[in-house]
């Protein structure tokens, strides 16, 4: 009796799992068939899964047209530039913020904390109005009025750096307490100074938090379509996501709707991040779990 | 061994020089990069306060109101609404995402070899853009051509139209983020529940507790950090959240499920009445900093009480 319910116990766990599972994922099946419908096919069908009777892979290809690769190349660049100076940064930062002992260095490891809980909504705006009032550029005054600043320029995607990247850098300094300060002593008696005791000791000996650093950034770099979105309008300039955020706001107004284009666009800007979490799972996975506790 | 004591037979005059150079080097490293965040960063929360006390379309020079912003969104308009709109919605959002994920959470806290399928599905939908899966919810929702529509005709029942509603775009709202966000506060969940110690459950399965006391007396106890930490990043989240509604519902039925802070973000990148999205932006700031300071001090006084 009691073998009886257990096995009932599992595999009712497994029918719920299943289900959670299949909904978890069904969007983005969704997403996968009704891009390779045409555009005719998919208005008739209306399906939860708009299977095509003859799938336009064509559709996919719509990336590969000298407009359509600019902003999958920009979402590219972008990601790879972030990733890259936002793991110098923790290093840099997160190694001389656990191991030096100097003047302000509380204050500096507060003020990191403290701007992790600090609303986004109160720079968001100002932070766009400020890119607007640049002096000197897009046409702007030495006071920063009569042009239009950085709007619309593809240095703003590439300038600001958000202070939420700081979390990083905290990160860095916990995996810093884990590794002995032997190999760092062993260093500097073998004469190696600042540069050479972190590039030939600390980037070998912590490569794993660095991944775990450099896949999380650029999995929400990637991800990030808000400040193209609000900060650029030529979609030339623009991030393949942002430009999908344009697309899909203009979905709730009225006039014509080319869904498929939509849904292949998404399935493309999905393939990266998919690549990224299959292969390194663990990294993000730990990157989320270690915010959490040691945050 | 015997080269670390060299360092220190060194005397206290290199000792001095050590960290003053230490000092020069971590002011080096830090200062350019706190400089630049804060030109990004802390600037425009300056900016954004004082924005708040003007009157500015970012044509013209601003003029200085004072207080006018701020008493009209007190007064006039329909700010205060927004503003509790917010509230009630990203509180069912949050409270529905926090419950449910611990539920999988202890679902998944299990042995077996499809776990990990399952932590993975759990995961999968936030590491896609909210404006690349949620025109999947638009199309779907769509009362003439919509798959929901259409599964509801199969079923036999009336078709819904959804975007006429306020009931069912808010559902569909909270649907969207919980969708989105369960995966990774169950993978925090998880990672608390598997840091308590094994050696606890054992005992009280000794004393013969029950499957509810040990979660009653153990687990939830131990998860006290991780569950401050999904509320509190949930709270200053919520408050903020505009992207779901601006994709899902831009507002309608009638303006009924717009918020305070897709009003704020349309103030500012669309009608440009910056001096009224400074002031609406300040308070929703600072209400959701409140909200943060509440629950904390809610935490923190029943822990102590706990403890005494």
């Amino acid at each position: 009796m009691h073998k009886v319910t257990a096995v009932g116990l599992r595999s009712l766990w497994y029918i719920v799992m299943l289900a959670i599972a299949f909904i978890m994922l069904y969007p983005f099946i969704f997403s996968l068939l009704a891009g390779l419908n045409t555009r005719t096919e998919f208005g008739h069908l209306g399906a939860l899964f708009p299977v095509p009777s003859e799938p336009v892979w064509s559709n996919l290809l719509i990336i590969f047209t000298p407009r359509g690769i600019r902003p999958v190349l920009n979402t590219f660049m972008r990601t790879a530039w972030y990733t890259i100076i936002v793991c110098i940064m923790s290093v840099l930062m997160g190694y001389v913020l656990s191991r030096y002992n100097f003047k302000g260095k509380k204050f500096f490891i507060t003020a990191i904390l403290t701007t992790q809980v600090i609303p986004g909504v109160l720079t968001l705006i100002p932070a766009f109005v400020m890119m607007a009032h640049i002096p000197f550029v897009g046409g702007n005054n030495w006071m920063g009025m009569g042009g239009r600043g950085l709007i619309n320029n593809s240095l703003a995607i590439y300038l600001p750096l958000g202070w939420t990247f700081l979390i990083w850098v905290f990160l860095f300094m916990q995996a810093m307490k884990g590794l002995p300060r032997g190999f760092e002593e062993a260093a500097e008696i073998d004469g190696c100074g600042f540069w050479r005791t972190i590039f030939q000791v600390i980037i070998p000996m912590q490569l794993p938090i660095i991944a775990v650093i450099a896949v999380n950034v650029a999995l929400g770099v990637w991800n990030d379509w808000l400040i193209p979105f609000m900060y650029i309008s030529d979609i030339q300039r623009s991030t393949l996501p942002a430009y999908l955020g344009q697309l899909v706001a203009a979905l709730q107004r009225f006039g014509d709707r080319d869904y498929p284009r939509i849904f292949a666009l998404s399935t493309v800007a999905i393939i990266p991040p998919f690549i990224i979490f299959f292969f390194l799972q663990r990294y993000i996975i730990q990157g989320i779990a270690s915010a959490g506790i040691k945050g | 061994m015997s080269g670390m004591s060299a360092v220190k037979l060194r005397g206290p005059e290199k000792t001095i020089t050590r960290a003053m150079r230490e000092a020069r080097i971590a002011y080096w490293v830090i200062i350019p990069f706190f400089v630049y965040i804060a030109i990004w960063n802390l600037l425009p929360l300056l900016l954004g306060v004082l924005m708040g006390f003007t009157e500015y379309n970012a044509l013209t020079m601003p003029t200085w109101v004072g207080l006018r912003n701020y008493i009209r969104f007190f007064t006039q308009g329909d700010y205060l609404t927004l503003l509790w709109r917010q509230v009630w919605i990203g509180l069912i959002c949050l409270s529905l995402n926090t419950v449910l994920s611990f539920l999988i959470a202890l679902a998944l806290n299990i042995k077996s070899r499809a776990k990990g399928f399952f932590r993975t599905s759990m995961y999968i939908p936030a590491i896609a853009a909210v404006s690349v899966t949620s025109a999947v919810f638009v199309s779907l929702l769509d009362p003439l051509t919509g798959g929901a529509n259409r599964f509801l005709a199969g079923m036999g029942i009336d078709p819904i139209t959804w975007n006429h509603s306020q009931f069912w775009m808010v559902f569909w709202v909270v649907v969207y983020f919980i969708w989105r966000a369960i995966g990774p506060a169950t993978i925090i969940w998880l990672g608390g529940l598997q840091g308590i110690d094994p050696s606890l459950y054992e005992a009280a399965e000794v004393d013969g507790a029950s499957a509810i006391k040990k979660v009653r007396y153990i687990t939830l106890p131990g998860l006290r950090f991780v569950a401050s930490y999904i509320i509190l990043t949930g709270i200053i989240a919520v408050m903020q959240m505009f992207d779901i509604i601006m994709f899902l519902t831009a507002g309608n039925p009638f303006g009924q499920t717009d918020t305070l802070m897709f009003r704020i973000y349309r103030y500012g990148a669309v009608t440009f009445n910056l001096g009224m999205a400074g002031a609406a932006g300040t308070i929703l700031g600072i209400v959701t900093l409140l909200f943060a300071v509440v629950y904390f001090k809610i935490v923190l006084h029943r822990e102590a009480r706990e403890d005494a």
